[in-house]
């Protein structure tokens, strides 16, 4: 291994030839890359475009279980007569509107000071504004006509959706949830109901697929057998961390993990069911009163079983110990930090991604031009020499990839 | 710019796969020269220059008379000659919003043939949260709000809410697109701050690219060196009065776009001439290439005319932008020739860039109908989503063509999210023993990675998705029932490309349950899509009949009697050629394959024991069929196929006629 400065690295995959350009290339890396966050009616954000955040700043916040609510008439300043309607709404399109909603958010989930400033310089009239679609609502029985049950009604908070015949409806209900970010990096896009979007300051390792909530969590590469973590090392002691957890996820490790408060799992595959599994686990989560710790995982080749690319494990287990970040859209694990570790990889160095030799890594020797394989179907084929293999073997050049950075 | 190539490229950039030819003008007529394609990685200059290079090498006079100068280099001729481009349109999802759920049905089944990933709901079932989670979702770039012409009352008393949920939606998302079908269109003027209103009378952004609307380099071929055209043109000037049934009250605004070819997007225009092809017409040559020393094939070959005359070319730019609409007034659900037709045709519009291959693909469809005379249906099975075309000539003298197509997303071989239906569609078609968790897994795998493992266990799972896409795309044009059986299906797509001919063809006969006598072939070049991007049809259809018997690769001929009944023997079959005569018998049950090859016509006489349809009904039949790579196909499965509905035997019943045709599945 050589730690090489990310800023300073050689990106293209100079030196390589016509004929191996084309086995693809699996960048390890990619820089800057933008994560969206959806979100849905009756949610709001915190942040708006140009913010800067940092992990734990909360971003937005959900409506959980949102219900739809006849808001009645809504007046411009109504609202904030009361605290807790002093909320912000949904920027049409503007910038300056996105301006006026930073003002009206409470509380001020604010780190950063330019946020702080423009919340002090909004005037009082722009909070009075008048409701709009995406504007954030908050209320009780009493505002929608129904005279009070006790003295503490129960309060509903949500996004308006729209009006008809002069009376608003609401996307609301009682219960909120508030959505961290994971990553550090500049708000490119936030809309109420919609969903925020962040550049990422930083280095970030694509995957096939991510499934859960966004999560961040310090990096674990325990030692794996035969490429596989059992279950049973998922141990308490692993809480708060994202975990390295082999060639494939199992239904047992995803449970014990969330069980455990274990951030996030990474893994070479998870199939299908198992996605499903963890769907299932977080709607059961989410209609729980106890609230639950964000837990995402991610695979970094597929739903087949492959294990763990060695360049790439390499790379994982120089990072261990490191906050890292899981997010889904795309999937991606962010590393904030500024210098990544990388291995040292000859250019000829290739991984079968799928095919009878799932897995195996080795160096690439020749093309064989178009040659018949199985089941006499004919494909552009590559002479390679697996590693532990004495014979060279011709291999589809599809079932192939290369490494770059 | 005007220059006379006697040369271009083609480029089809898939989602999957690159795909590359050369066209040049040699022996006085356009040619398929050399094609390639790779995986979509593969950067397509690079497989130019290596079949240039291979040319070069070769027979470098063919370079020569391609227009190429003596001493120009292979990476000079990439870089100038002109290009003809396809591209995928990225999928897009459209939310579509009705009042009644009837109507949503059938603005869902518009907005599913044009191409869209459809999410919908309807006031009548959904509240008013549910709607806007739909519209708001950073997914859906589009929506449509539709109603009848008319609407009724179920409708009426929610179309006021709707537009204000709509209209409240899109100050949210100003980016979305929104469509107003139908009696919606009442509605426009709550839309008022949509930033741009178009109608999608005047042409839609569907359409092929033309003169009008983007960059192109025009090439009118000198006429001393031209391929001979002239009683093509005639043909197509020779257009007679509009038949009655083109009459059929289309909305005005989408008569530009219409499905009727020539009085649609093609811009035929009405002449003089009657003229049509002659018998003294000469026959194009097979695609040297790839059928190198075979005859002819007389059923997918175009009579050309022997006169030359000047031919004009068009290459549209090789990647206009997507039109930018935010508000279109469309027509309502049952628009159309066949009902839906017309606001399909607006929503492909919305959906496609100007140049995207499957329409390209539909489009060449309806021009290959008309240079070979004959009903041709194209399957075109992708990544992102399937393609399934018909074009038919009718009228007086088969002037006009008449054509539909719906392209599905869930007619992509590996759909996204597959549903529990898609996998028990794989299933029914895999020889493969699978679990259902296995089954997606593999599914969701191919569609990370669309070529990996293409070959072995991998090819035979691919051939079950590819046919249980099929079978989707089938189902979704319920009309192809009520139609003869098309006389050539040409199958497409680089999912058929790579898979054994024979194979191909068994495909076909398993899904294509129509009774009747059809010849099969595959778009083995993929051209069909980069040549539909030529936006003037009389150039498209002035190409694809000097092109059309080299990019279709013949596979043979497919008999598909109904009504044959069990026993131990269904009658027997003659057949005919100039050099042999051979005579089998048939038997209920099985799929019988008789050596034909590309090339070779034949005249096949059968004469069935019990009283079966092939086209109309009786006991003996006769037929002109074409030799191919499978030969001819006698498929005596019956029609629907009698096939075991349990997993067991029909797995075995599919491996064995199967392993007949693809006798390589255990190397």
């Amino acid at each position: 291994m050589s730690g090489i400065e990310v800023s300073g690295i050689e990106l293209s995959d100079h030196g390589v030839s016509a004929e191996l350009a084309r086995i693809v290339a699996r960048p390890m890396l990619v820089f800057s890359p933008q994560v969206r966050f959806h979100l849905a009616p009756g949610d709001r954000t915190f942040v708006s475009t140009g913010d800067r955040v940092v992990p734990g700043m909360p971003i937005a916040e959900r409506t959980l279980d949102p219900e739809l609510v006849d808001a009645g008439r809504v007046g411009g300043g109504e609202n904030v007569r009361s605290r807790s309607s002093a909320r912000s709404d949904a920027p049409a399109s503007a910038d300056d509107s996105i301006a006026r909603d930073q003002a009206d958010r409470d509380p001020p989930p604010i780190a950063d000071g330019v946020s702080a400033r423009r919340l002090v310089a909004t005037s009082r009239s722009e909070r009075r504004r008048p409701p709009e679609p995406g504007k954030w609502w908050m209320g009780g029985g009493e505002r929608r006509g129904k005279p009070p049950k006790s003295k503490n009604p129960v309060r509903v908070g949500g996004t308006l959706l729209f009006e008809s015949g002069g009376r608003w409806r609401v996307a609301a209900g009682e219960r909120h949830e508030v959505v961290e970010s994971p990553v550090t990096g500049v708000v490119v896009e936030a809309r109420n109901s919609v969903g925020v979007t962040i550049e990422v300051a930083g280095a970030a390792m694509p995957g096939a697929l991510a499934a859960g909530e966004p999560s961040r969590g310090y990096l674990d590469v325990p030692r794996l057998s035969d490429g596989e973590l059992w279950a049973s090392a998922l141990d308490v002691g692993r809480s708060g961390a994202i975990v390295v957890a082999g060639s494939r996820l199992s239904g047992q490790a995803i449970s014990r993990a969330r069980a455990m408060s274990i951030r996030g799992l990474i893994a070479g595959s998870v199939g299908e069911g198992e996605l499903r599994d963890l769907e299932a686990s977080e709607l059961r989560q989410r209609a729980s009163l106890a609230p639950s710790v964000p837990f995402a995982l991610i695979a970094l080749d597929g739903h087949g079983r492959r294990p763990i690319a060695t360049p790439i494990l390499a790379l994982l287990a120089a990072l261990s110990g490191r906050e890292v970040a899981i997010v889904t859209d795309p999937p991606l694990l962010v590393f904030d930090a500024a210098e990544v570790p990388l291995p040292e990889l000859p250019p000829d160095w290739i991984r079968a991604r799928s095919g009878p030799h799932a897995g195996r890594e080795g160096r690439w020797l020749r093309s064989a031009g178009m040659y018949r394989f199985r089941s006499g179907i004919h494909l552009e084929g590559a002479v390679v020499r697996f590693v532990d293999d004495a014979d060279p073997t011709t291999v589809p050049v599809a079932d192939l990839e290369r490494f770059v950075f | 710019m005007t220059s006379q190539p006697r040369a271009f490229f083609t480029l089809d950039f898939g989602s999957s796969t690159t795909s590359v030819a050369i066209f040049g003008h040699v022996g006085g007529r356009w040619r398929l020269i050399a094609h390639s394609s790779g995986p979509s990685h593969f950067d397509a200059d690079d497989l130019l220059r290596g079949l240039m290079a291979g040319i070069a090498d070769t027979d470098p006079a063919l370079l020569v008379e391609m227009g190429a100068e003596e001493d120009a280099g292979v990476d000079s001729l990439v870089e100038t000659w002109p290009r003809l481009v396809a591209r995928t349109t990225p999928e897009r999802q459209i939310a579509v919003i009705a009042g009644s759920r009837r109507q949503r049905r059938r603005l869902e089944t518009a907005a599913a043939r044009a191409g869209w990933i459809v999410v919908g709901g309807c006031a009548d079932e959904d509240d008013d949260l549910v709607l806007s989670r739909l519209l708001l979702s950073s997914e859906t770039t589009a929506v449509l709000l539709g109603a009848d012409r008319t609407p009724g009352g179920d409708e009426r008393r929610h179309l006021p809410d709707l537009v204000e949920l709509v209209a409240a939606a899109i100050k949210q998302r100003p980016e979305l697109t929104l469509v107003l079908a139908g009696g919606a269109a009442a509605y426009e003027s709550d839309f008022v701050f949509v930033p741009q209103t178009a109608s999608a009378s005047g042409g839609h952004p569907g359409q092929a690219p033309s003169d009008n609307k983007t960059q192109e380099r025009e090439a009118d071929l000198p006429a001393d060196e031209a391929p001979p055209q002239t009683k093509m043109q005639s043909r197509k000037t020779a257009k007679p009065p509009a038949p009655s049934d083109s009459d059929v009250d289309v909305d005005a605004d989408v008569e530009a776009g219409s499905n009727v070819d020539g009085v649609s997007d093609a811009g035929a225009s009405v002449a003089e001439d009657d003229s049509r092809f002659e018998p003294d017409s000469v026959e194009a040559t097979v695609d040297a290439e790839s059928v190198a020393n075979a005859e002819p094939d007389p059923f997918i070959t175009a009579h050309l005319p022997t006169t030359s005359g000047p031919i004009g070319l068009t290459f549209p730019a090789a990647d206009a932008p997507a039109a930018m609409t935010h508000l279109l007034l469309a027509p309502d659900p049952e628009a159309g020739l066949l009902p839906g037709d017309a606001l399909q045709e607006v929503l492909e519009g919305l959906r496609a860039l100007p140049n995207d291959s499957r329409l390209g693909v539909a489009r060449s469809t309806a021009s290959l109908a008309y240079v070979l005379d004959r009903s041709v249906q194209t399957v075109e099975i992708g990544l992102q989503s399937g393609l399934i075309a018909r074009s038919d000539t009718y009228g007086q003298g088969h002037f006009a063509v008449k054509s539909s197509r719906t392209c599905l997303v869930s007619g992509s071989f590996a759909p996204a999210s597959p549903s529990e239906e898609v996998i028990d569609g794989v299933l029914s078609w895999s020889t493969m023993a699978l679990d259902r968790h296995r089954a997606i897994d593999r599914l969701n795998d191919i569609r990370l990675l669309p070529w990996s493992e293409a070959d072995g266990d991998g090819a035979i799972f691919r051939l079950a998705a590819a046919k249980a896409a099929f079978g989707r795309l089938i189902e979704a044009m319920p009309e192809l029932a009520a139609l003869a059986s098309p006389e050539l299906v040409v199958a497409a797509g680089g999912i058929f490309a790579s898979l054994p001919p024979a194979v191909v063809s068994l495909a076909v006969a398993d899904l294509v349950q129509q009774p009747g006598v059809s010849q099969l072939a595959v778009d083995h070049a993929r051209v069909l899509g980069p040549l539909g991007a030529i936006g003037d049809e009389d150039e498209r259809r002035n190409l694809l009949a000097n092109v059309a018997d080299d990019i279709l690769l013949p596979l043979g001929a497919l008999v598909t009697p109904a009504g044959v009944r069990p026993g131990k023997t269904a009658g027997r079959l003659r057949l005919k050629s100039a050099a042999i005569t051979s005579e089998i018998e048939l038997h209920p049950g099985a799929i019988q394959v008789v050596d034909l090859p590309p090339g070779r016509a034949a005249h096949a006489d059968i004469e069935f024991r019990d009283n079966v349809r092939l086209g109309k009904r009786g006991h003996r039949f006769s037929a002109d069929v074409g030799g191919g790579l499978s030969g001819l196909l006698v498929d005596l499965r019956d029609v629907p196929m009698r096939i075991s509905d349990r997993p067991d035997s029909r797995r075995a019943a599919l491996e064995t006629w199967q392993r007949g045709m693809w006798p390589e599945v255990d190397e």
